[in-house]
């Protein structure tokens, strides 16, 4: 389990303490549930994500 | 009245667009009251369209089906001159100086814009719950949730205050409020519907739709919004067909997907047993019901929700001091994607596109799947767990968790009623397609429409 507070306190994100520690639960689970499909991603799998370099511009 | 009964009926002189505008009107004015399913409603711009909606037709200029029909978008969709509140605090004030391309393309179709709808706030959420315009309440039970983000339009569809309504689907929230409300609800595929001037949630994520009250209700709507927009980087060039399905249309011989594997665990019985039934009435319109086994659904629900929290949190950055602004539930969700380390996201983009490469090769088993479209029917408003098939659950979780995946792969989803529950309320199907092959999904549904699989119109007034 990672250490919400510390992470948010480190980014310099200001939450209040009774909001973080309702969402520390769910992020702990959310975390949980990510992890395995991470763990033998081969280096060569890029991001679904979209950049072109040749963009259209109006 | 279908979208195709009301243009017959335009075209055969028994209606003007004035009386169809007129009615909406009346309409709208008699249930908003209960409903609270418009943000704004523009009545007097909308009789000014219909009249000259009137008078083309009059002069022999046809815009095709959607000429003079009543319609309204969810308040995500910039309307110029219109204010374009995202249902938002934020947005209050905002007043668009351009339409959105889905705007401009239904207007281009003839048809007649309403207003704007209500919707959960940001579309951040599923019960449209809004904190500050009211909440959507469900036509079938005003107790009950609509569901959402898209509540206002699923609300005004099922309550025939318009025959059409746009929403956007990041997770679900075109098909939740879909089978929530008793509508058809489309998600394209990622790319065959314009994203430009539309308040973006998750860029990587949202998709634009209908939600009407028939199925080929939505194949009309998406033909007058789909195809490629230089302007939205993600936009598709890939061909538009006629979406239409044909009049007694078949599936004889189609390859129809049943997900052995997690799409029918743990649902209310009602809908299990819905479902199935329309699976039967497939196969007796000679379909070839094909059990095959799913990817991981529950991976990509969470891929989905990281990619989600982390793209709705950095659009909104500049905005969250402002605390205050924001209702809990959004904001719990906000903070959450704050506190994502950026490698988080990345890999979830990469796992991604691991999964769309897997998930491809179940179309070579299949040409479509079925499953439904939530495990529950419509909570009660306020609920904020439910219980379905044994298990007691937060109902954002359970009402997201058969959608979210489709969202994660970009493949086109569509919603139809498929049965009333014991308590009278909507349930619902998905249809999933191959990515582009909205024209095969729509033509299931129809066919499934045309034997029956659909559910009585909404009793409200």
């Amino acid at each position: 389990m990672k250490d919400w507070r510390a992470i948010a306190k480190g980014n310099g994100i200001e939450i209040p303490a009774k909001d973080l520690s309702r969402i520390a639960a769910v992020l702990d689970a959310l975390e949980a549930d990510f992890r395995p499909s991470v763990k033998d991603l081969c280096p060569e799998l890029e991001p679904a994500v979209i950049f072109q370099a040749d963009e259209e511009v109006e | 009245m279908t979208i195709s009964q009301a243009a017959q009926s335009l075209r055969a002189h028994r209606l003007s667009a004035v009386e169809l505008t007129a009615s909406a009107i009346e309409r709208i004015e008699r249930l908003e009251p209960t409903l609270s399913a418009f943000i704004t409603i523009t009545a007097e711009r909308a009789l000014e369209s219909a009249r000259r909606a009137d008078a083309e037709l009059a002069a022999g200029r046809d815009r095709g089906p959607l000429h003079g029909i009543p319609i309204a978008v969810k308040d995500l969709f910039y309307t110029r001159g219109i204010a374009t509140t995202a249902g938002s605090p934020l947005f209050e004030k905002f007043v668009p100086s351009f339409d959105a391309t889905v705007v401009d393309r239904l207007e281009a179709a003839g048809a007649v814009m309403m207003g704007k709808l209500n919707l959960h706030e940001l579309a951040y959420g599923i019960t449209s719950a809004n904190p500050h315009f009211g909440p959507v309440r469900n036509p079938w039970n005003p107790e009950r949730s609509p569901g959402g983000s898209s509540g206002g339009s699923g609300a005004a569809v099922a309550a025939h205050m318009v025959y059409a309504a746009m929403g956007t689907d990041t997770g679900g929230s075109i098909r939740i409020p879909a089978a929530f409300c008793g509508t058809v609800g489309l998600k394209p595929t990622y790319g065959r519907v314009s994203r430009r001037g539309v308040l973006p949630l998750a860029f990587s994520l949202d998709h634009m739709g209908p939600l009407t009250r028939s199925v080929r209700d939505a194949a009309y709507v998406l033909n007058a919004i789909a195809g490629h927009d230089r302007s939205d980087d993600t936009s598709s060039r890939h061909p538009v067909v006629d979406f239409v399905p044909d009049d007694g249309c078949s599936i004889s011989g189609l390859r129809v997907g049943f997900p052995e594997n997690f799409y029918f665990e743990a649902l209310d019985p009602d809908v299990e047993s819905s479902v199935r039934g329309a699976l039967a009435r497939a196969e007796s319109l000679g379909a070839r019901i094909t059990p095959v086994r799913v990817p991981d659904i529950a991976a990509h629900n969470a891929v989905g929700r990281i990619i989600l929290l982390a793209e709705a949190s950095a659009l909104m950055e500049p905005h969250l001091h402002q605390r205050n602004h924001f209702g809990a539930d959004v904001l719990a969700l906000f903070d959450q994607g704050l506190l994502l380390p950026a490698s988080d996201y990345i890999n979830a983009q990469r796992v991604r596109r691991q999964m769309q490469r897997e998930f491809r090769k179940i179309w070579s088993e299949v040409d479509c799947l079925i499953t439904p479209t939530t495990p529950n029917t419509a909570p009660r408003v306020g609920d904020l767990t439910v219980s379905v098939g044994g298990r007691t659950e937060e109902v954002r979780m359970v009402t997201t968790r058969l959608v979210r995946a489709m969202n994660v792969l970009g493949l086109p989803a569509l919603a139809m009623p498929c049965g009333l529950s014991a308590h009278g309320l909507p349930i619902s199907l998905q249809i999933i397609g191959p990515a582009f092959e909205e024209a095969t999904i729509l033509r299931v549904g129809a066919a499934l429409e045309d034997s029956g699989v659909s559910i009585p119109p909404c009793p409200i007034g």
